[in-house]
């Protein structure tokens, strides 16, 4: 149940196109609260607060020097975010399906334009 | 068989399989012109709203995708090599960074066609986070049901 609730902290931490441009920046390398803002046009508070839905969802951490603490990436919960790999192949699947239909429609097409 | 198949071995990469009953040319068609295109990709609950694509080497596209809350997201990329059996593309969420460079190759057996598609990312972290993010945009259906699906995931609670 716990591994359920972590799960539902993450999906609701990347929901937002803020953090997950957080999650983009720091995929290249720690960064402080500070180098953080300044990219987004937003005050320090308010990344704080986005900074503080990606701790408690485990997708960062924050360092311990007291001055900087930069933030990092944490990759296991990225790992079990990507369970949802399977999650992917559905949207493709479905997408792929319909192009089946689409295919059998160009066919019928043709098969006219033939005749 | 039309299954899909995805696997994630190759840590940087994705690679998607999948038989199409259809002639390469018309494969090729149906995923290259926008007419056609709009028919099969998104789903009902995030649609493809606009696709712009110049469908050449170096010619630039941008698909607009909607999603249920109102807001908009695009997937844009530049083609670098279109043939009869190679589409080459790269493809990124617009305004973050995270390139990936998407191989697509059509053979065809048969009158049937098999698609290989080949996801390319710089790093394991931003393929992981693609895949995550991808999940919770591109198809906001799952998202939307996502507690249901946690609840009733007997993998996830192990």
């Amino acid at each position: 149940m716990q591994t359920t609730a972590r799960l539902d902290a993450t999906f609701s931490a990347l929901a937002d196109p803020t953090r997950r441009a957080i999650l983009a920046r720091l995929a290249k390398g720690e960064a402080s609260v500070l180098e953080l803002a300044a990219p987004f046009e937003m005050s320090q508070p308010a990344i704080s607060k986005h900074l503080k839905v990606l701790e408690r969802a485990g997708l960062i951490e924050r360092g311990r020097d007291a001055q900087r603490r930069p933030c990092r990436l944490v990759g296991k919960s990225l790992h079990d975010a990507n369970k949802w790999i399977e999650r992917f192949r559905e949207f493709w699947e479905d997408n792929f399906n319909a192009l089946d239909d689409v295919l059998e429609e160009m066919k019928k097409q043709e098969g006219k334009k033939g005749k | 068989m039309k299954k899909l198949t995805v696997t994630t071995d190759v840590p940087t990469e994705i690679h998607m399989t999948r038989t199409f009953n259809a002639p390469r040319r018309m494969v090729r068609e149906a995923m290259t012109k926008p007419e056609l295109v709009r028919k099969w990709m998104g789903n009902s609950r995030s649609p493809l709203s606009s696709i712009e694509s110049d469908v050449r080497p170096g010619g630039r596209y941008r698909y607009v995708f909607q999603l249920p809350d109102g807001s908009t997201f695009a997937i844009v990329g530049q083609y670098r090599e279109i043939s009869d059996e190679r589409i080459v593309h790269t493809e990124s969420m617009e305004g973050m960074p995270g390139e990936s460079v998407v191989t697509t190759t059509l053979t065809e057996k048969d009158g049937k066609t098999t698609l290989k598609i080949v996801m390319a990312f710089p790093t394991q972290e931003i393929r992981d986070m693609v895949v995550s993010t991808g999940m919770a945009d591109g198809a906001g259906e799952s998202y939307d049901n996502l507690e249901a699906l946690l609840a009733s995931s007997p993998q996830l609670s192990a």
